[in-house]
């Protein structure tokens, strides 16, 4: 069987204290049948909710999600039940092995949840137990095995239906370097035809692994850029809140206003920039999403500067990471 | 679902001991709660019984309560004797809440006199000792703690007790003292020839005014009537108890829930449905309820003895325990139902 996984204008929008938070904004790609594929970014870029998304756990606002023949956002009822159990194996990031259970009884949950017989669902825990080293353990609980013996765990109870769509979320985190290394030749010999896998990760050097890097947050470019001069007209808006931008901006005249755009659809005035101040550092200096909007309220001129650019020409400055 | 279930109560072994050794002593409580009202019908229906009358004449003003003293002459007797049907024909007069003293001890007793004719109904069969003689003399219940060769002081009067017999109280373990029909009414009626029952085998078709002819079952059910209030107190208490139990239930449930929010998570994102997930937990009280049903029927056993009042905890009470354990367990699992339907699939990942 071969399987094609499409990401089109992906995007998940929610409510957080009133405030529109959008951590997937129009996301794009694809992946083909037999690929490793790495979604690439720091915290907080929107790895997890994709993950999320492809699992069938969270329902996009936007876009659409298809696997093969699949439209995952639009199933329901028994229907997403049996997606979840029988096309697509979670790997979490903190095991989440269930504590009581042996790692055989781990790997036993689903099966036995998709109706598998007691015997047959034993037999094939022990095989998949063996498959990631770990059939001298099966009957160890969770506190009783490491990091890396939990992860292979939580691998083989991925597999356990075979699934065409494995997604492992940061399964490196919380592991030694060796244990890394044991989980990384794992995921990369289960890549393979019939089979899409899915990882998540902040590290980069598991994209030396990957057929396909996925890079949920942009890399802006460290290299000196020159300032650029930017004319704004009454009204008009500077950046948007969730937006990703490398510039810190400098307002040479006129008056800028920082607001939050509100759930409801109003926004709240955080604060006015007048000339000889800056707007707009955080998100550049911690790679984040903007966390608010900036519009003028007049015509404005504002110098755009990159951090280093900044640093730089305003070395009289402290850039505070209290403004968005 | 069940290996995660058994494997949970298992893992949390300590908790759910705790739990069942809790709920078990609030059953037995209840259970013996229960016994305690049994127990006020039980006795009444032994010392009624015991009588050997099918049909039962009394005042109307008693309403049935063997234990009303409510009188009528004794030359009714002859009335009844003489009505077709009756074979045989006795007086009784029942004198409740008659304070004694046995020779002895310093601590006046409660008891409920029944005089007596001798060789007719109602005339006891000792236990130990020998029966009425027909002098001033008493045959009393063993729980009085008077012995064959005591004395019964009543009324500035001793009564030798000649013999005892067992399992004769009434109106909450309140021991039976039987005397001759004319040794009592001189105690309690200046010596009138009055009696509140003529107990009959055979049942008369009419009686003088003023009296009522009633089966025995009457009888017996109108005399524990009048302790209605206190089985009413008793029967909430009983609530309570149940309702304790599942408190302690709950607050198990509840806790092993919040620590298992996780666990919820991670299994219906791995495909399993709310509904699954609740019934395990609702296994899992059922589970605890019904163990603590199996030490509440020992422990009820072993508290009996600390009761003064007579308890009788039946089959059928016994019987209905463990669906009031399953009832409880149910009942309690409810609270932790939106903590499993609550529980977001997604949150696994994070």
């Amino acid at each position: 069987m071969s399987n094609h996984l499409v990401v089109d204008d992906l995007t998940v929008a929610f409510d957080s204290g009133g405030y529109v938070i959008k951590p997937l904004d129009g996301l794009s790609f694809t992946a083909e049948d037999g690929e490793l594929v790495v979604l690439l970014g720091p915290s907080g870029c929107g790895k997890t909710t994709l993950l999320s998304c492809l699992a069938g756990l969270l329902t996009p606002t936007g876009g659409r999600i298809r696997f093969g023949a699949v439209a995952v956002e639009e199933l329901r009822g028994p229907a997403l039940t049996e997606y979840r159990r029988r096309t697509v194996g979670v790997v979490f990031q903190a095991f989440n092995l269930i504590a009581s259970l042996t790692a055989r009884g781990n790997v036993v949950v689903p099966m036995r949840l998709g109706g598998v017989p007691r015997h047959a669902a034993k037999a094939r825990a022990g095989e998949l137990l063996e498959l990631v080293g770990l059939g001298e353990r099966s009957h160890h609980r969770p506190a009783q095995l490491s990091g890396g013996q939990q992860q292979r765990v939580a691998i083989a109870r991925a597999l356990v239906h075979d699934p065409p769509l494995i997604l492992a979320d940061e399964p490196t985190a919380h592991l030694d370097h060796i244990q890394v290394e044991g989980i990384l030749r794992l995921l990369r010999d289960l890549a393979s035809p019939g089979r899409i896998i899915v990882v998540s990760t902040h590290d980069d050097r598991v994209s030396q692994l990957a057929d396909r890097v996925i890079e949920l947050a942009p890399h802006f470019s460290d290299a000196d850029r020159p300032p650029e001069e930017v004319a704004l007209a009454a009204g008009e808006t500077l950046f948007r809140q969730g937006e990703r931008g490398e510039l810190i901006y400098h307002v040479e005249s006129g008056l800028l206003e920082v607001y939050r755009e509100l759930a409801d659809g109003g926004r709240e005035v955080l604060a006015r920039v007048v000339p000889g101040n800056y707007v707009g550092e955080l998100g550049p200096i911690l790679n984040l999403p903007r966390s608010a909007s900036v519009r003028a309220l007049e015509a404005s001129v504002v110098v755009g500067y990159t951090v280093r650019a900044f640093r730089q020409d305003h070395p009289h400055q402290v850039i505070e990471l209290a403004a968005p | 679902m069940l290996a995660v279930t058994f494997a949970d109560l298992w893992f949390r072994a300590r908790q759910f001991l705790i739990a069942v050794i809790g709920v078990g002593l609030v059953l037995a409580l209840a259970l013996a709660l229960s016994g305690l009202v049994d127990g006020f019908h039980a006795e009444a229906a032994e010392s009624i019984d015991a009588v050997g009358a099918t049909s039962w004449v009394m005042a109307s003003a008693a309403e049935g309560r063997v234990t009303a003293f409510a009188a009528f002459p004794q030359a009714d007797l002859s009335a009844v004797a003489r009505e077709p049907g009756v074979r045989r024909a006795t007086a009784i007069l029942f004198a409740p809440a008659q304070v004694v003293l046995v020779s002895g001890t310093a601590t006046p007793q409660t008891v409920n006199l029944v005089g007596v004719q001798r060789g007719g109904l109602g005339d006891p069969q000792v236990a130990s000792g020998h029966g009425l003689s027909g002098g001033a003399e008493a045959v009393v219940d063993s729980k009085l703690a008077a012995p064959p060769g005591s004395i019964l002081h009543l009324g500035g009067h001793g009564y030798p007790v000649v013999g005892t017999v067992d399992d004769r109280t009434m109106t909450g373990g309140v021991p039976l003292v039987y005397m001759p029909l004319a040794a009592v009414q001189r105690a309690v009626t200046g010596g009138k020839p009055l009696i509140t029952a003529v107990a009959t085998t055979g049942t008369p078709t009419s009686v003088p005014a003023g009296l009522v002819v009633l089966p025995p079952s009457a009888v017996v059910s109108d005399t524990v009537g009048q302790l209605r209030t206190a089985v009413a107190s008793i029967d909430n208490t009983r609530w309570l108890m149940w309702l304790v139990a599942a408190a302690i239930v709950a607050s198990m449930l509840y806790v092993a829930a919040l620590e298992r929010k996780r666990d919820f998570a991670v299994l219906k994102a791995l495909g399993s449905s709310s509904r699954t997930l609740f019934l395990s937990l609702v296994l899992e009280a059922v589970v605890v309820t019904l163990l603590a049903a199996v030490l509440a029927e020992f422990l009820a056993s072993a508290l009996t003895p600390l009761f003064a009042q007579p308890i009788d905890i039946t089959p059928d009470t016994r019987l209905v325990l463990p669906l009031v354990a399953v009832t409880v367990g149910i009942v309690a699992s409810i609270t932790a139902l939106r903590r499993v339907t609550g529980a977001d699939p997604a949150t696994a990942f994070g």
